[in-house]
């Protein structure tokens, strides 16, 4: 090899070695160190570890609350997909279909403004949106006669999972709305006029010239909303911190009390793995489904 | 070639994994601190304590800074926390092997774990209850902090749990205060009828309810079966007390609290502001919250709690309790020394300066009213009346049953805390929720 390909080479090499460094320690590191956790029993007030192989995993299936935690983080993966994803999309393609500009772009940030919240703010705010005795909700629903549902949203097992993701998605909902518009406004204005020369209605032009020329960005914004939901935590430990009994786990919230609460940081670190591990599969698929869906005008 | 390069790498995958397990086996064991030496009246002092927020925030921070004015080359450094949060930040600064030189304790379980793992200096050479500093405590606050004979804790200010009564709402409703459970129940419709909520009860944390639990345990099951079933290694939990105590707090959520099944859904705050606002009646609390209490309905309005108007006694006991009926639930706080701090000697010192005479009194004054265990600082002169009354109860209390979630293992308190909320929201009855406990403590052997 020429010398001076070697240290062409050397020298790419040598630029990218900071970046590789930052990366290996402060991400791939953590991750090998997680799941050496993982196989041992570790008493923080001693400090002593043992060795216990993949026994925390085993327990994992055993473990109700931890299905009962996948389930929970599936239903926010379902939802998200339906308000983030789908919701956002359609909101989107009508504000964008508004003919003022000025109405549009006001619109636009009305809905992005509850993105601007910070999650623990938001979740706050919620959860006395959600009071039973003082909640806006239930005076809400009070002033329109319709007081016999009022409830105590977050105090109820059968309730509490989706009051929480209800106000993930108003939370998340106008981000998405506000990145579907701009992946909008970037299709070529002649395709719709086109399309109006021949007779093409609102919704057909929804379905036939925004829908495939987003389809990119809808891509983008699955493997978010998914891998986000896999991930939740600040809202459901400002709202609920997993309760009543459990019923608001997810498998952030379960790995967090399983650790901090119950002192069992090797099965804390187990749930962890999984976690990564659905997260990175989520990611690897959504990526290959998407490769070839570039859109290109 | 790509199934040599894929075994190459998983090679390398499981040498790290075992290299870095080999690594985190356990923090260096410093040499045990000398909490008798001579201190060292230079560097920094760091402590972690439980006074976060208002209106205990300055009790500390006046005290580093005479501390400091007093040893100018010492510096302290505070860390302070909520109730709430102290809880994961111990842990944290534990795993990380970062504990500060001295830190905030509970009794029970949760501070044998950090005498168990060799973290908290033995103190009995200078706070036994023989030495000159231990005879300023009280001996039952000094006690709760031994184990097997030693002392390992710094008492700071004891606590119990009371129910609060605003007499004048009872006088309205027509109502005597109660004197047994069945009375207490049965006067929540008269209060309801007068316009109050009968129990102001907030659970989103779910520790409220180990705290009516507990002491409707200690009232229905006699102490050494209790006591047994805290340990999971003899663990039976099959006292019929604790089915008689179980039904008895759905009896009192179901009938005398407005938001019922919903219960998990309120704040412990939001409780305490209503009873103090005046709405509520009784609410059920921690003799540290009595001046709370009564300084948060300040100017709230006509019905507000006024001081004169509180009455506290312990939870009534119901009738026929097999158990222990003169046991109060409640356990003094304190301070442990970290066994490996190079300070331990300047630790100890900071603590006497803390727990001397005038600070005791001063923690147990208004605005902080932390009842102090020195002996002699909770006077009528130095404390609100309910404040004194209730530590004169506790100290007068035959035997104290301390906090659910502290006295037993991590596990097993954990399935309480979510059968206590299941138990508020009908998601699991009384033989269910004491199976469920059963089982977490059966694992936890």
């Amino acid at each position: 090899m020429p010398v001076r390909t070697m240290y062409r080479r050397a020298l790419g090499l040598a630029w990218v070695i900071p970046a590789l460094v930052l990366l290996g320690v402060f991400v791939y590191l953590p991750l090998v160190q997680n799941f050496g956790f993982s196989t041992l029993t570790w008493d923080i007030y001693s400090g002593s570890q043992e060795y216990v192989g993949l026994e925390n995993y085993r327990e994992l299936f055993d473990d109700p609350v931890f299905w009962s935690s996948f389930a929970n983080n599936l239903w926010y993966a379902v939802l998200s997909i339906v308000f983030q994803v789908c919701g956002a999309l359609l909101l989107a393609a009508l504000v964008e279909s508004i003919r003022s500009p000025r109405w549009a772009r006001v619109l636009r940030a009305v809905y992005f403004i509850p993105s601007a919240i910070s999650l623990t703010v938001a979740g706050l705010l919620f959860y006395f949106v959600y009071e039973p005795r003082l909640g806006l909700l239930n005076h809400v629903l009070e002033a329109v006669g319709l007081g016999r549902f009022g409830q105590a949203w977050l105090g109820q097992e059968s309730t509490a999972m989706f009051a929480v993701i209800a106000m993930s998605q108003w939370q998340g909902f106008g981000y998405c709305t506000l990145l579907f518009a701009i992946a909008i406004q970037r299709i070529p204005s002649e395709l719709y006029e086109a399309a109006s020369l021949d007779g093409v209605g609102p919704v057909r032009r929804f379905f036939h010239v925004t829908l495939p020329l987003v389809r990119e960005m809808t891509g983008l914004m699955m493997m978010v909303t998914v891998s986000g939901a896999f991930q939740v935590f600040n809202e459901v430990m400002v709202m609920t911190s997993g309760g009543p009994n459990n019923s608001t786990q997810v498998l952030g919230t379960w790995l967090y009390r399983n650790g901090f609460v119950r002192n069992d940081f090797g099965y804390a670190a187990a749930i962890g793995t999984v976690i990564f591990v659905i997260t990175l599969a989520l990611a690897v698929a959504q990526l290959w489904i998407t490769r070839k869906r570039r859109v290109e005008w | 070639m790509r199934a040599r390069a894929l075994t190459r790498y998983a090679a390398l995958f499981g040498a790290s994994v075992l290299a870095l397990t080999g690594c985190f086996a356990g923090p260096a064991k410093a040499p045990a601190a000398d909490v008798t030496a001579k201190p060292e009246f230079s560097g920094t002092l760091s402590i972690l304590t439980k006074f976060a927020g208002d209106p205990l925030s300055p009790y500390f921070e006046d005290l580093a800074a005479a501390y400091e004015r007093k040893h100018p080359g010492v510096k302290v450094e505070l860390i302070q926390e909520t109730d709430q949060s102290i809880k994961d930040k111990t842990k944290t600064l534990t795993a990380s092997d970062a504990l500060p030189d001295l830190y905030f304790t509970w009794t029970g379980n949760w501070a044998e774990n950090f005498v168990r793992g060799g973290r908290a200096s033995d103190l009995t050479e200078v706070i036994g209850p023989d030495t000159e500093w231990g005879r300023t405590f009280s001996k039952a606050s000094l006690s709760a902090f031994a184990h097997d004979g030693r002392y390992y804790g710094i008492p700071l200010y004891n606590n119990g749990k009371f129910m609060g009564y605003n007499k004048a709402a009872f006088a309205e409703a027509g109502v005597g205060v109660p004197t047994t459970f069945e009375e207490l129940v049965d006067s929540c419709p008269h209060l309801r009828k007068a316009g109050y909520e009968p129990v102001a009860f907030g659970n989103k944390d779910g520790w409220p309810a180990l705290h009516y639990l507990q002491q409707l345990f200690a009232y229905h099951v006699p102490r050494e079966i209790r006591e047994a079933d805290h340990h999971p290694g003899t663990a039976t939990l099959d006292d019929a007390g604790y089915l008689t105590a179980l039904k008895q707090f759905k009896t009192l959520v179901s009938a005398c609290t407005d938001t019922r099944g919903g219960t998990n859904g309120v704040l412990y705050t939001s409780a305490q502001e209503a009873f103090s606002r005046g709405k509520a009646a009784m609410y059920y609390q921690e003799i540290l919250e009595f001046d709370n209490a009564t300084a948060a309905g300040a100017g709230a309005g006509p019905r507000a709690l006024k001081p004169q108007n509180l009455v506290v006694r312990p939870l009534p006991v119901p009738e026929g309790a097999k158990g222990d009926p003169e046991a109060i639930e409640g356990a003094p706080e304190g301070y442990l020394v970290n066994a490996r701090s190079p300070r331990a000697a300047l630790a100890v010192d900071f603590m006497k300066f803390v727990t001397e005479r005038r600070n005791a009194k001063t923690l147990s004054s208004p605005p902080y009213g932390q009842p102090s265990t020195v002996v002699g600082a909770v006077t009528p002169e130095t404390s609100s009346r309910a404040v004194f009354q209730g530590i004169e109860t506790v100290n007068k209390a035959p035997r104290l049953a301390g906090w659910l979630d502290m006295v037993t293992a991590p596990e097993v308190a954990d399935a309480w805390l979510a059968g206590g909320e299941a138990l508020i929201s009908g998601g699991m009855s009384p033989e269910e929720v004491l199976e469920s406990v059963r089982r977490a403590s059966k694992s936890a052997k």
